[in-house]
């Protein structure tokens, strides 16, 4: 298996604040990595810099051949939208956009939309009926399936999901967490924070930061 | 895509939007009013103050230094030069012709009287509703009711060419009964050589001026009194004409060629006299400065008010746009974060935005333009006693301005929006 994500002594501050402190660690195509810790531990901090939502103060964060540390705006905002499928918390779906047009939009800021192919990728996440729906007429779940459609819409090549559960009841979070094992099956690469022990143990691998560092790894 | 994520933004969150529709309503309202007015105004106010009376007193170049006292010319009538009625249908051949609201000849005689009191007076011969030949085959309908409307009459004017004749109140005072209505009074030639003349009083007119102590007749009467047949010595012009400016006063021979042809066609009292002494050779046009000037200052002064009103308007519409803009960028925040976190680019979420701000300042500024047209009809209504009638021209330009309001009033929130980091506001923070 090819190395996906390289990380090298990554650090990052926050005026005084020392969010990441020297972590490295390398994920490869195709692995499950779940990434635990406390509250405050980084956890998110690691996310967004894998992401491209914010850049590292030094290291090196390499993902599928990219420095994200070397892109500029232009080029992080190219870097999210080729490479990286998000799945948030709080689901974050444009509330006056339906199931359909939220994934579509995605598309439509990768380069064109596909309608036919955005159906298909609802269908995929059992959302066939609800294609037509806004997020308020979604359960959580629902919507958490809407978002991870629209993770999926351009093929990335990672996915980073942050606590993806947290606001979900136990019969969503399974709904949920069955897709990410199918996308795990499938040989999607995924980066998952959570909270949870018993979704850790889903994961391949296991990261534990506390305090900016690495903890433990498994 | 584009089309349909705006869309469907207005059609499912439209709440805020009202609030911008709203403040864009008012300011393009009160903006179409005033400018409807500010555009009638000109028109309207101008012919408020024809009423004063003529504005342009037309006299012969070659003339002789007059001997006026109190107004009335007292010279001999075989002395100074005179003009020719003839040549008067020409006035309305000019390129404004359509401002020359009206004229009227004056030509005065010294004359004596018999069977009155009073001797020695003045024969003043004029128009009162006369049909002057137009060059091109029509007939244009003028004289003192048109210059001179502000000059009351008991009784009724003299017919034009009847031996009638309009008696000033001064002098009718001085004479009650001879001058009275319906009696015939008898003049003669101050040089004792014409033949006497009798003509019938049909009026008393109080003008404010030297003709209440003179005598008004028809001016073919004082033509033939005096043998000038077809001839005059004075003309009033009454003409619409615009405040003057810096183009205005200048000498048109240091125009250049561009400068000339705008001052050509600008109703200026300088380029209406110009035009006049161009298809009347021998003349000189003087601009009655009294009236000329207080024209000019008070409709620049209501122009400059108006102008002022709709710049507040959409000043306060601007800062209204401003602020409901930067309460619906921070309302949109997470949107435009989640946006920018799935690969929009900043030039992408500003094209957004400020296509809905477009489309915003389309809806504002079109019911902005209805209302304001009521408006501009009410407000004409109250003030001019005519409703000022809606001037679909303005809606072009109402639609500019409310687009350039929406613009300027969203620049800072739409800039903020456009640089807004995805990263903390995801976080929740």
């Amino acid at each position: 298996m090819a190395t996906l994500v390289q990380i090298e002594n990554l650090r990052k501050e926050f005026g005084n604040v020392r969010a990441l402190d020297g972590v490295t660690f390398s994920v490869e195509s195709g692995e499950w990595i779940a990434i635990m810790g406390p509250s405050g531990s980084g956890k998110t901090t690691l996310i967004n810099i894998l992401g491209g939502l914010d850049t590292p103060t030094s290291g090196q964060a390499v993902v599928d051949g990219t420095d994200v540390a070397r892109l500029d705006e232009a080029g992080l905002t190219r870097f999210r939208a080729e490479k990286i499928g998000f799945v948030f918390q709080q689901f974050h779906l444009v509330q006056y956009l339906t199931a359909l047009e939220n994934v579509m939009l995605a598309q439509y800021f990768h380069s064109t939309t596909d309608e036919g192919e955005a159906r298909v990728a609802l269908e995929r996440v059992g959302l066939a009926d609800r294609i037509d729906h806004l997020p308020s007429e979604l359960s959580g779940g629902e919507q958490q399936r809407v978002a991870v459609a629209r993770a999926l819409i351009n093929q990335p090549k990672l996915i980073l999901a942050d606590e993806p559960t947290g606001n979900l009841d136990e019969a969503n979070e399974q709904i949920v967490l069955r897709l990410f094992r199918e996308l795990h099956t499938e040989g999607h690469t995924i980066l998952m924070v959570t909270h949870a022990h018993s979704i850790g143990e889903l994961a391949d691998r296991r990261i534990d930061l506390a305090h900016g560092r690495l903890a433990h790894k498994v | 895509m584009f089309a349909r994520i705006v869309g469907q933004s207005f059609a499912r969150n439209p709440r805020r939007k009202m609030l911008t529709v709203a403040a864009l309503v008012v300011g393009m309202a009160v903006a179409t009013a005033t400018l409807t007015i500010a555009l009638e105004v000109g028109d309207r106010m101008a012919r408020e103050f024809r009423s004063l009376g003529a504005n342009l007193l037309v006299t012969p170049q070659s003339d002789t230094l007059p001997l006026e006292i109190g107004g009335v010319d007292y010279r001999p009538v075989d002395e100074g030069a005179y003009l020719q009625e003839s040549e008067l249908g020409k006035l309305k051949t000019i390129f404004w012709r359509h401002n020359i609201l009206g004229f009227t000849p004056f030509l005065d005689v010294p004359t004596q009287l018999a069977g009155s009191r009073v001797t020695d007076t003045t024969l003043i011969g004029t128009w009162y509703e006369h049909d002057v030949p137009v060059p091109d085959g029509t007939t244009f309908k003028t004289g003192l009711g048109t210059t001179h409307p502000s000059w009351r009459i008991r009784g009724r004017w003299f017919r034009d060419g009847a031996n009638e004749a309009v008696v000033g109140m001064t002098l009718a005072a001085r004479d009650p009964e001879a001058f009275a209505i319906g009696k015939k009074i008898q003049v003669t030639h101050s040089d004792g050589v014409s033949s006497a003349a009798s003509l019938e009083v049909t009026g008393i007119a109080s003008t404010g001026g030297a003709e209440d102590n003179a005598i008004l007749v028809p001016l073919s009467f004082v033509q033939a009194y005096s043998g000038h047949h077809g001839q005059f010595r004075q003309l009033y012009v009454s003409a619409l004409t615009k405040p003057a400016d810096a183009l205005a006063d200048r000498d048109p021979k240091s125009l250049t060629s561009a400068e000339y042809d705008r001052w050509f066609c600008s109703p200026y009292i300088s380029s209406i006299s110009y035009q006049i002494e161009q298809v009347i050779p021998g003349i000189d046009v003087r601009a009655i400065r009294r009236v000329a000037e207080t024209e000019g200052r008070i409709l620049s002064r209501v122009s400059t008010l108006l102008w002022i009103v709709t710049l507040a308007a959409l000043i306060a519409a601007g800062l209204a746009v401003a602020a409901t803009s930067a309460a619906a960028v921070l309302e949109r925040r997470i949107e435009i974060g989640v946006m920018k976190a799935i690969g929009a680019t900043n030039t992408a979420v500003t094209a957004l935005f400020l296509t809905e701000h477009l489309t915003l300042a389309l809806i504002g500024g079109a019911i902005g333009f209805l209302f304001g047209a009521g408006l501009a009809r009410f407000l004409g209504a109250s003030v001019f006693g005519t409703p000022a009638s809606p001037r679909i021209i303005l809606l072009p330009v109402v639609l500019g301005l409310a687009a350039l309001v929406a613009l300027i009033g969203g620049l800072i929130p739409l800039r903020r929006a456009a640089r807004f980091d995805p990263a903390p506001i995801l976080r929740g923070e």
